[in-house]
């Protein structure tokens, strides 16, 4: 089975450690994934904000460049959601390229969900390295998993997994206020909806906050940091992608400290 | 019309969404009741259906009231006529004006025909009468129109407008109901809703009895038979169309069902996807003024099929849109509509589906106005998706909120520089060296910028259109190794032989 990493521009240039925890997922479960160079933007932005040809544009190299593989994996939520959700309705339908991109959505995963429905992987039967790379975690979810229903699935999974504390975030279900370019557009709406998300966070005493999308964990980590910048007894948790997660969980990478 | 639900236009949310979050009250009573009736929704259908069947309902629904707006044309004409073998007098309005005008011609031959002029009138809740402003339009003609729905009523004695579909108050609490009727009614200071309710209704039952007119709306029209079908939790429908001797009912063309056969996965819904329950307190069915022998009911009915924008939303690629029943559970499940209210959508719909219908309803004859009105309204969702979930009827209001904003773009109604930025990021995607170099840049310029803690370079004063990012929160650019450079290293390690097994 030949399985391409698309990584996503906002994970490449915000995040690039979930990525390189993906890699080392995928590969422990004897999964080697090739990274197509040519990868790029798969035009969320574009058909966000009212440009959907100028996103088929986009949407059509992406089919391109993941034609020869048999799975495409991200761990990224709201990408994987948009090419599965979105993506055949910027075309024609029933033209080639609708065909295509009816067929890339139905080859597109996210890693979780690759790992549980496709690989179906076994629990690790050891316990973690160490205590610090099983630690107490609250999950929340990318909402466009929503979409593709697996909004929720990524606390259940990680406890499947074998990390022995994942605490339920209270009001999981309501959004964290990113949105993509909504955050810039309405800040203060955004904000406001980070700023509850964060405070549900901080109740469940969880040291991590395991977000299954880029763009979320980028804005409530920005509002951590300046909340922590304005008052210095607020919270401090870290926020990592749910790839990263596994990886420590399997000892694959080195958890960091709490900044 | 009150200008918290008809503002000036073209409409700028901004300032009432900044006063809405800035606001502690509202912000509690907002959230608080919206996460009550969202998770009461969730909650009642799983318990009552389980997820599966709870699904087949939503898409039997869906289906059966697409195909009721399909053949919108026929299931008029046969309930017009049904709806007249009855009794009943059917006028048609096409816009908010006609529908006004009719309500006071027919205001205008009370005196003729019952020896009194009409002067006093009781209204039920009703979502159309709120769009076509028709208690301004009662009123202004010297007709005393009272809601009688306990919200509605608290909201007209403060002079206040209904900012959620279902639950008009959930913005206000017990304490301003008690003190507007202290002030208003001039009854004790209580904050028991026992004791209010009580106040309110020795008020209103004077009131129903000497009214001249009544007024409602109504939540399903059955073509087949003809039949009115009104669901409400305070029986003041039932009051207002059993005491006065005219009725008069405002009905939005697309509240069409094929007939009683059809009912049924709509009432399970109505209730449980509004407030949790399983069905409202009252469920009505008029079929017709009082008929000889019967002890009550109006001796006119007029029912008043109001189009007002709805055959051109019939007519377009969002006719999906008419499917919405009212239920007010998207505005419960959306993040923004909770931090926000209902104000802040500057009409009469607010939520999710406001946001959508709001400017295809104020499209007006050109079909052009409505975005232009209310170019923010599509673009204030984080497209979160649990509008979608939590529709009834499964009407697809985030692929409408794009569609919005791609009208939006092409009539050049948002911001150009934003247009720009985004078709340069198109330009840069469809060249990957280019790309990269500019991410690459992107991360170097930020991290020389920003204060670099080891782990990010913190940025806290972005400029140009990143400047929003950084008004409450900071950017942070990870340093870890660019994720290309990092696999290039990690392949060539992982593919070499191993080397004790090469020699």
């Amino acid at each position: 089975m030949r399985v391409a990493l698309f990584t996503t521009c906002l994970a490449e240039a915000l995040a690039p450690r979930s990525l390189q925890a993906t890699v080392l997922v995928l590969e422990h479960f004897g999964v080697t994934p090739e990274v197509p160079a040519e990868q790029t933007c798969c035009g969320q932005p574009l058909l966000s904000n009212g440009l959907p040809e100028e996103a088929a544009t986009l949407a059509r190299r992406m089919c391109v460049i993941f034609r020869a593989f048999d799975a495409v994996v991200t761990p990224s939520g709201s990408c994987c959601a948009i090419v599965r959700e979105r993506f055949a309705d910027l075309f024609v339908h029933g033209s080639d390229d609708h065909r295509d991109a009816l067929a890339l959505a139905a080859r597109t995963f996210e890693l979780v969900e690759f790992l549980e429905t496709q690989l179906r992987v076994a629990v690790p039967t050891t316990s973690a390295p160490s205590p610090e790379c099983d630690p107490s975690m609250t999950c929340h979810d990318a909402c466009h998993l929503r979409g593709i229903h697996r909004h929720g699935c990524t606390a259940p999974f990680l406890t499947a997994f074998g990390c022995r504390d994942v605490r339920p975030l209270p009001d999981m279900a309501q959004c964290c206020g990113f949105g993509g370019m909504f955050s810039t557009q309405f800040p203060e709406v955004s904000s406001a909806l980070g700023q509850e998300k964060l405070a549900h966070v901080a109740t469940t005493g969880a040291s991590t906050l395991v977000v299954s999308d880029t763009g979320c964990g980028a804005h409530l980590a920005g509002l951590a940091h300046r909340q922590r910048a304005d008052n210095n007894s607020a919270a401090a948790f870290r926020i990592i992608s749910p790839a990263e997660a596994l990886a420590h969980r399997l000892g694959l990478l080195a958890m960091e400290s709490i900044a | 019309m009150n200008e918290l639900i008809a503002p000036t236009l073209p409409y700028d949310m901004m300032p009432r969404a900044r006063a809405a979050i800035a606001d502690v009250h509202l912000q509690q009573f907002v959230g608080r009741a919206t996460h009550l009736k969202d998770e009461q929704r969730k909650s009642v259908f799983g318990a009552d259906f389980g997820h599966d069947d709870y699904e087949l309902l939503r898409s039997v629904a869906a289906t059966t009231k697409q195909q009721a707006l399909d053949q919108l044309d026929v299931l008029l004409e046969q309930f017009i006529e049904r709806a007249q073998a009855h009794g009943s007098i059917v006028h048609a309005a096409v816009d908010a004006a006609q529908a006004c005008a009719i309500a006071l011609s027919i205001a205008a031959q009370h005196e003729a025909k019952y020896a009194v002029k009409a002067t006093r009138c009781v209204k039920s809740k009703s979502m159309l009468t709120e769009e076509i402003g028709l208690v301004d339009a009662l009123t202004r003609a010297g007709i005393e129109t009272v809601e009688t729905d306990l919200g509605e009523f608290i909201l007209q004695i403060d002079n206040d407008a209904p900012s959620h579909i279902v639950t008009p108050m959930i913005h206000k609490d017990r304490a301003a109901a008690a003190r507007s009727f202290v002030r208003v009614l001039g009854s004790r200071y209580t904050e028991d809703p026992e004791e209010l309710t009580a106040i309110a209704r020795a008020h209103m039952r004077g009131l129903y009895r000497h009214a001249h007119i009544g007024v409602s709306g109504a939540n399903f029209l059955l073509a087949e038979e003809g039949t009115a079908v009104i669901c409400t939790n305070e029986g003041n429908f039932d009051l207002s169309v059993g005491g006065p001797p005219v009725h008069i009912m405002f009905v939005g063309i697309e509240k069409l069902l094929r007939g009683a056969r059809d009912l049924a996965p709509f009432l399970k819904l109505l209730a449980r996807s509004g407030t949790g329950q399983p069905l409202t307190v009252y469920t009505s069915f008029v079929n017709g003024p009082r008929r000889a022998g019967e002890s009550n009911g109006p001796k006119e009915l007029h029912i008043v099929l109001v189009d007002a924008g709805r055959t051109g939303i019939l007519g377009s690629s969002k006719r999906e849109l008419l499917r919405c029943i009212r239920c007010g559970a998207c505005l419960n499940a959306c993040p923004v509509y909770r931090k926000v209210g209902g104000h802040s959508y500057g009409s009469v719909y607010s939520g999710p589906i406001g946001a959508v219908l709001t400017p295809e309803l104020n499209r007006g004859a050109a079909r052009a106005e409505g975005l232009a009105n209310y170019p923010d309204l599509p673009r204030a969702s984080s497209l979160c998706g649990a509008c979608l979930e939590a529709c009834p009827v499964k009407i697809d209001i985030p692929k409408f909120l794009l569609h919005a904003r791609a009208e939006l773009r092409t009539r050049t109604l948002s911001p150009a520089s934003e247009s720009r930025a985004l078709r340069l990021w198109r330009w840069l995607a469809q060249r990957p060296m280019l790309f990269r170099l500019a991410i690459r840049a992107s991360r170097l310029h930020a991290r020389m910028l920003g204060q670099n803690d080891g782990r990010h370079a913190w940025i806290s004063n972005a400029p140009g259109p990143a400047a929003g990012w950084t008004q409450s929160r900071d950017l942070g650019i990870a340093s870890a190794q660019p994720f290309r450079a990092w696999f290039v290293q990690h392949a060539a390690e992982r593919d070499a032989p191993p080397k004790e097994a090469a020699r």
